[in-house]
């Protein structure tokens, strides 16, 4: 099935309609589905939670569009409903966090591979060893607070180990900012951006609502700090974003994305019922596309080719474990850090950032503490304690 | 309604050998193992724990009985009032909750009977298991509504969320979340309840011997029944669990 975006019209925006049953349906099953199952899942609720956001801006700011916006809008808010309910009860808070770490990294690699731009590229290869490190940081809190293996939600696809140190990730305000692309970026280049932004965005907002639910002080300063590196993430994959793109145009833009990751996910998706939502909502962002795609010839009178090129699809994000690349730029790139916009040297790291770290760091490091002398085994650290003679 | 049976369960290291000897060698290069040390963790926490505040305050009673609490040996009057208050606080709550873990237990039994799926035999008495689960709700119910009696009787407010009251609620969460999931089967749910039947015996049983040492007789020997009923409550859960586990492996209900 192939889709282009200046042709396909899907399922009209007048005839979406779904009952609170729809949105609740059956979850996936934590135990029996593929990781790459709830990789998806937690893939587009964030991309329908940044479709949601850039509407909710974009309904600030132009009188004209505000009727279609409320419209689109509430489609999208029943569609996020509809894929976040597939996460099971069952998860615990950190289990669906490990699950959050793995659709990070494994997304981010398939990108950073994808994209056509190399200074963008390396952006995405900078910040998948930020998540990557994550990863390990929260499978050793899921160990030493919950007794929980975080292969379990891995199922062997992705690795957990350091890469650049959270402690090291707080950095000056000033050097998370990146240059953004410019108005020729090729229509690949534009989406793999607003993917990864969303995708940090609801990250970010998950650690921020469930990190106070924990009672152990631990967990609450780990989630503290690896927010506040989320945040860092939002700045750096948001400011790629090319910021004299029109209101409008980052509209469309984020219709196109949604519609470039469903028709990937229903691609790739192995459970039958789940693949039935994406191709449904597939159907369905199409018709946003189209709304989306009227307002910005009615209002902004521009060509939506200067925007979407010819409208055939870029090559999807690859679902499968991407660890020889990972363990690749691993060896690469995890002395890297920022000046500025710039990648530099260790040594060269931005000033401010030292002593930004210095003092967020002043009273120890929760994500160094947590994960000290822990290194992952099959079935938990605990497998391999010595258990002492009484 | 499915039985839980022998599936394509991917969690496990065995399902994926090649991706754990990656994860295997992964770890070996980048964070080889070496003597575990929590001791980090522990010190930060142990200073959390130092300087915490309490998870909040024992409602003042409205009318202190001093001449009751006096009796109690070793601990001055308030703090006996206190902790007979917060703790039959903690009893009233888990009596309450436990009223609405019995309804979604009916709830779950009645899914698999209107499914033609009888889980359980009749008892000893011949009561049919879904008068026995009513039964028992109905008991909670009454255990909820005489605690509530006691607290007025000693001039507490039953209204109030006491902190264990709060902290035994934090605690059964988990049990709530296993009961009301549509996908858990009868069995699983029973394991949950059976959790709560076994800390409820032991709520009693410290109840009764708080009361007596309060020298409240009366009220000692009205949790000495409600213990007596809970004990049989434990019996039944305990006995169902074994019936189902032994008899009816691979059915909709286990």
């Amino acid at each position: 099935m192939t889709i282009n975006l200046l042709q396909d019209k899907g399922i009209a925006l007048s005839k979406q309609r779904m009952s609170w049953k729809d949105m609740v349906g059956k979850p996936i099953s934590k135990l029996d589905d593929d990781a790459f199952t709830r990789v998806r899942i937690i893939l587009m609720n964030g991309q329908e939670l940044d479709s949601l956001r850039t509407k909710q801006v974009a309904i600030r700011m132009n009188r004209d569009a505000r009727v279609q916006l409320a419209q689109l809008m509430r489609v999208e808010q029943h569609q996020a409903t509809t894929i976040n309910w597939l996460i099971g009860a069952d998860h615990s808070p950190i289990e669906t966090t490990i699950g959050y770490e793995q659709t990070a990294i494994e997304v981010t690699a398939s990108v950073a591979q994808l994209e056509p731009d190399e200074y963008l590229a390396q952006g995405y290869r900078y910040a998948l060893l930020e998540d990557f490190d994550h990863l390990y940081r929260y499978s050793a809190l899921l160990d030493r607070l919950e007794g929980k293996d975080a292969n379990n939600i891995v199922q062997g696809y992705t690795d957990i180990v350091p890469a650049r140190a959270t402690s090291e990730h707080h950095r000056a305000p000033e050097h998370d900012v990146l240059q953004p692309y410019g108005p020729e970026a090729a229509l690949a280049t534009k989406l793999h951006a607003l993917t990864l932004t969303g995708g940090e965005y609801q990250t970010h907002d998950y650690y921020m609502n469930i990190g106070p639910v924990f009672a152990d002080p631990l967990a609450r300063q780990l989630y503290a700090e690896i927010a506040s590196v989320e945040s860092q993430h939002i700045v750096h994959y948001g400011s790629m974003l090319n910021p004299e793109e029109s209101v409008l145009e980052k509209l469309l833009l984020s219709e196109a994305a949604e519609v470039w990751n469903y028709a990937g996910c229903a691609e790739q998706e192995t459970n039958p019922r789940i693949k039935a939502i994406w191709e449904r909502f597939l159907d369905y962002e199409l018709g946003h596309f189209q709304v989306a795609l009227q307002l910005f010839k009615d209002i902004e009178r521009r060509d939506p080719e200067s925007v979407l090129g010819n409208g055939k699809l870029p090559p999807f994000i690859q679902f499968e474990s991407q660890r020889q690349f990972v363990r690749e730029t691993i060896a690469r790139e995890t002395g890297l850090r920022k000046n500025g916009t710039d990648y530099v040297d260790e040594a060269d790291e931005g000033r401010s950032s030292l002593d930004y770290r210095a003092a967020v760091n002043a009273d120890g490091s929760p994500s160094t503490t947590v994960s000290s002398t822990y290194s992952w085994a099959p079935g938990t650290e605990l497998t391999r304690a010595q258990v002492k003679a009484a | 309604m499915e039985p839980t049976i022998t599936g394509p369960n991917r969690t496990g290291a065995a399902i994926n050998p090649e991706g754990i000897a990656s994860m295997l060698e992964a770890v070996n290069e980048l964070s080889p193992p070496m003597p575990i040390s929590t001791l980090n963790m522990d010190v930060e926490r142990q200073r959390y724990i130092a300087e915490a505040e309490s998870v909040g305050s024992i409602p003042p009673p409205q009318s202190v009985l001093k001449s009751t609490v006096a009796r109690i040996k070793g601990v001055t009057a308030a703090a006996a009032m206190g902790i007979l208050l917060d703790k039959l606080g903690e009893r009233l709550a888990f009596e309450r909750a436990g009223t609405r873990l019995y309804s979604a237990l009916i709830t779950k039994y009645l899914a698999l009977s209107n499914a033609d799926s009888a889980p359980l035999p009749p008892d000893a008495r011949s009561e049919p298991a879904i008068d026995t689960l009513t039964r028992i709700r109905m008991q909670e119910l009454e255990h909820f509504q005489m605690l509530s009696k006691c607290i007025e009787t000693l001039g507490g407010d039953p209204t109030a969320q006491t902190p264990c009251a709060d902290v035994t609620g934090t605690a059964s969460i988990g049990l709530l979340q296993v009961v009301t999931d549509p996908r858990t089967t009868f069995a699983q749910s029973l394991n949950a309840v059976l959790t709560a039947e076994l800390t409820d015996n032991a709520g009693w049983e410290l109840l009764t011997e708080l009361a007596t040492l309060a020298g409240q007789s009366e009220l000692a020997e009205s949790f000495s029944e409600a213990l007596a009923v809970e004990e049989e409550h434990l019996e039944i859960v305990k006995g169902w669990l074994r019936t189902l586990v032994t008899t009816s492996p691979g059915t909709p209900a286990v």
